[in-house]
């Protein structure tokens, strides 16, 4: 079942990313860059093996105190609560917990409510093992004239970039992005391009449906990318239901949209059927290229700029079989642009793809991690990986097979050639909740020793990730 | 345009001939022409005057309908007014359905850029959408005097009749007194100075800046033409591409995500704009109101009599998303008012947390004559059913009562606001049920044209084949005998319980072997129905008036809603498991579902394909004719949010 092998082709790219990697960091204090490699070119990078992992994780009726909180992991193998729930903060109610961001200075955690449009900002710099409820964002849809649901925040410099999935109108999909300071004040809401307001975007196929749910930045081209979920209706609705109700079906997003990062207005509007959802751009200085993938139709699209400058969409792979709606969900890119991983929710498999040809991915292997899967998140040297269960409330499963994990949280090695289980917490039996996504935290960030590891402590560096990529080679 | 000239002149109208040979007099002289035309008696006019544009032939060729746009300026006003029979109506009665063009003047006036250059233009107009009558009928002309003293009704008609060709929709309109004048000319900036040196008094000179209004089917003023503006030809381009608007993609009667033709892989999407969804406050009732054509008096509870206060209270809190326990769901999340107020998106509403409610949401227009309420009936009274939803734990989820009014009560533009309402009376379970109702209990939609064919006698309301399809209704299909159809009125149902089998369907047929979903425009794949049961949370059971009467005879009966605006409040049954009105009438043609409690008056009915198409044109004669007017007027409410005053 599991294939292993990696192309020549491939190994050679892993190579050509790491000396860049190696010239880019001469001059900083020799550590291993280690991080997410799906997050904002705008934000800092820890240095150094991460120390904890913030898990966003759903109340559940039933389940322990029934309601929303933080979940801090210790991932450190150093540490002496490796592997350990070390710290649990409650938000109250259920809020439908989805994503959450970080601000460019990783100071603060942003985590938004997709059913009570709430934001709740975690302080995660002054003690890192234990995130601090800062603030929260209670009037969200008021604010920005009637977004709901907060999805990606997603960090720019000084702001944070939020994509909404719904309105206050109808609960359904049209929606926009909303700009808020690090602060946690309001700046703008960019409506997404419909048929009656293109707000200067050019349609390049049939469709403008106004819908939204993920947002990247391509700094370098002045373009920001967003792509197109769905709307309260049916993100909150039970699966079964969702599937036998005809309308609803016909209210999911079919579009990617490209945007004028500096005047946040929409340029252009690309065809991508079926609910293109989490986008993750390339990191080589030349490959001017983003992957998503769609939900219900079930491929990896590329979206990428022409030889004549213009931004382009095409189905690239199929990701399973359609039919039987593997639902792809959380993808992650590798820090050199090689691989792919691919979780698809419905089989609970962690498929990687070889996309050193970005319009010929291929399928290399596929891991089952649990009755069901849903987000990824790997460190920058692409060495840790780690997952989680939940996907919706209402669309998550509620049986599992015999000996298959329902809600978890689990870490993995990767060592080139296979993922190497480490260690999983059962969210259930800890009475913790559904756990959704993860986010990285360390000591070195701040220019803070790790309490419990004296030996191992960081020099205080904090690298704009950018600046690092830019360095290595621009263009 | 040489035609229309003769024609003038033959009428012979004597004020109007007057004007002609003093526009063959007419000197040039710049002075009096510019953006007012001031109306002064003739004996005081200079002696020489330019005649404005709107006389002649345009001199530029006016830029083509539906290449540009004309931004809202704002609301029209209303006002009570007088037609020609002395009847008291209002301005935004006559607004909503049309496009109205509406202008002022007075019987006496006589300034050739004045008043006459309105209804004459106005004229000219008039021909020339004549000339497509498709285009003339969704439009109407308003010449309201202010001159209330001297313009009787019956000054008006005499005034007015002349220029109406045919069956053109016309009105000459006039007010009882300056009580009601005032306030119109206010809200549309009209100045009006009397001529103090004027021996006449009130019925005197009056000079007044020329200005004509278009206003589209929101009742938003969408130009404003003076003197040297007024020309035939750009306004009927500026209808046009109004009409192009209302006509074209954008509609307030439909989801905004429009979604029609997404079964073909052509779909193409025509999104309105969430930012452009602004509409116009009307007036939903007043103390005088007075049924639309086909719909009885509102049915009011003495302990609740309607006032405005009261009414625009309760709109307040039926778009108040503070009302749910999470500060998530209004009323009208469920009950939307540009899809019907009731949820086209969906079969069966969802409501907090996502939680599975078993029925579709049934629309508020006209619920006001329901004595049952619900599809199963259970409750009587609107104030009652208001706490229904409020309280239900898949709905709007409030553990308490007490808890809403205590929430109500937290922010600050209530107390006031209840305080107005209902003065003297605290914040409490009954004065926001008294408040919600009154709001749901205006919104009613008649005068269809179904109403104006049957009731109103216009025997062109209705197309032959929506004729054909109303005989159908209530001779072979039999729907009238549920569906009532009255002399006087009709409320198409008879408010009580029936079983049609689509209840017992989905109680007792068991789970299908595999499922069609649509996955994009034009692309669908078949699910097995194992897969969509591993997803599906157990399906509630439903057994309608069962439920609440435990008699077994009842179980599967819902009630008969009325069909009034059924086009717009798809999906249809208690369950939304039909998604068209062809599906609908399928399933009665084919005797609904057959068991052994199926309502005896369901049975095959042997309808031919023309005769369901028919009976389908029919239904869509429904509509009543200001669903517009209350969809913009919804529009207007501010979604009551956290942080909203």
């Amino acid at each position: 079942m599991h294939k292993t092998t990696i192309h020549s082709s491939l190994r050679k790219s892993i190579c050509f990313c790491a000396s860049l990697l190696l010239t880019s960091i001469a001059t900083l204090p020799s550590a291993a860059l280690a991080d997410e490699t799906c997050m904002s070119p705008y934000m800092a990078k820890i240095v150094g093996q991460e120390d904890y992992v913030y898990v966003w994780t759903l109340g559940a009726e039933g389940i322990g105190d029934e309601q929303d909180k933080l979940v801090t992991v210790d991932v450190n193998p150093a540490s002496p609560k490796y592997g350990k729930v070390v710290n649990s903060l409650s938000v109250g109610g259920r809020n439908e917990a989805h994503h959450s961001g970080l601000t460019d200075d990783r100071h603060y955690l942003w985590a938004g409510g997709l059913d009570t449009s709430k934001i709740f900002i975690f302080d995660v710099h002054s003690d890192p093992a234990k995130p601090k409820l800062h603030k929260i964002i209670d009037n969200f849809v008021k604010a920005s004239g009637g977004v709901v649901g907060p999805h990606t925040t997603y960090a720019l410099p000084g702001r944070m970039m939020i994509t909404g999935l719904s309105n206050d109108k109808d609960h359904g999909g049209r929606t926009a992005l909303v700009e808020y300071t690090n602060s946690g004040d309001y700046v703008a809401t960019h409506w997404m391009p419909t048929d009656q307001d293109l707000g200067g975007a050019v349609k390049s196929g049939n469709l403008a449906d106004g819908y939204g749910y993920d947002v990247r930045a391509l700094p370098r081209r002045n373009v920001m990318i967003t792509s197109s979920f769905t709307g309260w209706n049916n993100y909150m609705m039970n699966l079964g239901k969702l599937m036998g109700d005809a309308e609803a079906m016909k209210r999911f997003g079919n579009t990617v949209v490209i945007w004028d990062l500096h005047t946040r207005k929409p340029r252009k509007i690309l065809d991508v059927p079926g609910a293109p959802l989490e986008i993750r751009c390339a990191w080589g200085p030349l490959n001017d290229y983003c992957f998503t993938t769609t939900a219900l139709t079930s491929k990896i699209w590329l979206i990428y700029e022409d030889d004549d400058g213009e931004w382009q969409a095409k189905a690239v792979a199929d990701i399973g079989d359609a039919s039987k709606i593997p639902l792809p969900v959380d993808i992650s890119i590798s820090a050199d642009d090689s691989l792919l991983w691919v979780d698809t929710w419905n089989d609970g498999m962690a498929r990687l793809f070889d996309i050193s040809d970005p319009f010929n991915p291929v399928e290399i292997q596929q891991n089952k991690i649990g009755a069901q899967i849903n987000m990824l998140s790997q460190s920058w040297d692409g060495k840790r990986v780690y997952f989680t269960s939940s996907l919706l409330a209402n669309w998550d499963k509620v049986d599992a097979p015999e000996g298959e994990d329902l809600q978890y949280f689990k870490s993995y090695t990767w060592d080139g050639e296979k993922l190497n289980h480490q260690f999983s917490i059962d969210f259930l039996a800890e009475n913790l909740g559904l756990p959704h996504q993860m986010r990285f935290g360390a000591y070195s960030l701040y220019g803070k020793s790790h309490p419990d590891i004296a030996a191992s402590a960081m020099p205080p560096t904090l690298i704009p990730s950018n600046d690092v990529m830019t360095n290595s080679g621009g263009r | 345009m040489v035609e229309a000239g003769e024609a003038l002149l033959q009428r012979l109208r004597p004020l109007r001939f007057g004007l002609l040979l003093l526009s063959v007099l007419l000197l040039t002289q710049a002075t009096s022409l510019g953006a007012a035309g001031v109306d002064q008696p003739a004996a005081d006019q200079p002696a020489a005057q330019v005649l404005a544009p709107g006389w002649h032939e345009l001199e530029y060729t006016p830029p083509e309908a539906g290449s540009y746009q004309l931004p809202p300026m704002g609301l029209a006003g209303d006002g009570r007014v007088l037609n020609t029979n002395g009847e008291e109506t209002t301005l935004h009665a006559l607004m909503g359905d049309k496009v109205v063009v509406l202008s002022f003047i007075y019987s006496s006036c006589s300034d050739a850029n004045g008043c006459p250059l309105a209804t004459h233009v106005l004229e000219k107009l008039q021909d020339q959408l004549l000339e497509d009558p498709s285009q003339g009928q969704g439009v109407r002309f308003i010449s309201l005097s202010f001159d209330p003293v001297q313009d009787t009704p019956q000054v008006m008609q005499r005034y007015g009749r002349p220029y109406i060709s045919g069956d053109f929709d016309w009105h000459f309109l006039t007010t009882s007194g300056q009580s009601d004048l005032l306030p119109i000319l206010e809200s549309y900036g009209q100045s009006v100075v009397r001529d103090p040196e004027s021996e006449e008094g009130e019925t005197g000179s009056i000079s007044h800046i020329l200005r004509v209004y278009i206003v589209d089917r929101q009742l938003r003023i969408r130009n404003i033409f003076s003197a040297s503006y007024l020309h035939a030809d750009t306004m009927l381009n500026d209808i046009r591409t109004l009409q192009m608007e209302s006509q074209g993609q954008y509609t307030l009667q439909g989801p905004g995500d429009v979604k029609s033709g997404y079964g073909s892989g052509d779909y193409r999407t025509k999104a309105q704009s969430l930012e452009q969804r602004k509409g116009a406050p009307a007036l939903l009732w007043t103390p005088d109101w007075k049924p639309p054509t086909g719909m009885p008096p509102i049915p009011v509870p003495a302990e609740n009599p309607l006032t405005p206060e009261k009414i625009e209270l309760g709109r307040l809190l039926f778009f108040d998303r503070r009302l749910s326990h999470n500060n998530t769901f209004s009323c009208a999340m469920c009950h939307i008012p540009e899809q019907g107020f009731t949820s086209n998106e969906l079969a069966t509403a969802v409501g907090i947390e996502g939680r599975t409610v078993r029925r579709n949401a049934p629309t508020i227009y006209n619920v006001a004559y329901l004595d049952r309420l619900f599809h199963d009936g259970r409750e009587n009274s609107l104030e009652q059913q208001i706490w229904g939803p409020l309280l239900a734990h898949n709905e709007m989820g409030n553990p308490s009562v007490g808890l809403v009014i205590e929430q109500i009560k937290s922010v600050p533009g209530y107390p006031p606001r209840f305080e107005l309402a209902f003065p003297g009376q605290p914040i409490s379970m009954e004065t926001v049920s008294e408040a919600l109702a009154s709001y749901q209990r205006v919104l009613v939609s008649g005068n269809s044209p179904f109403d104006r064919w049957y009731y109103g006698s216009e025997a062109d309301a209705m197309t032959r084949e929506q004729q054909d399809g109303f005989r159908l209704f209530t001779g072979k299909a039999g729907c009238s005998a549920c569906h009532l159809v009255g002399e006087d009125w009709s409320l198409f149902t008879d408010n009580r319980m029936h079983n049609t089998g689509i209840g017992y369907q989905q109680s007792m047929s068991k789970t299908p072997a595999s499922t069609v979903v649509q996955i994009a425009p034009g692309e669908t794949i078949t699910v097995r129905g194992d897969v969509v049961a591993d997803a599906s949370e157990p399906r509630p059971n439903d057994l309608g008036l069962y439920e609440i009467t435990e008699n077994p005879d009842d179980r599967w009966k819902y009630r008969t809603p009325s069909l009034r605006n059924v086009v717009l409040t798809a999906p249809y049954m208690h369950d939304g498991s039909l998604s068209s009105l062809e599906q609908v009438i399928d399933f009665y043609n084919r005797g609904g579902v057959d068991n052994e409690l199926r309502d005896p008056l369901i049975r095959p009915l042997g309808l031919t394909a023309e005769e369901a198409d028919q009976l389908v044109s029919f239904l869509q004669a429904l509509t009543g004719d200001n669903v517009d007017r209350l969809v913009a007027d919804a529009f207007t409410v501010p979604v009551g949010n956290t942080g909203s005053d």
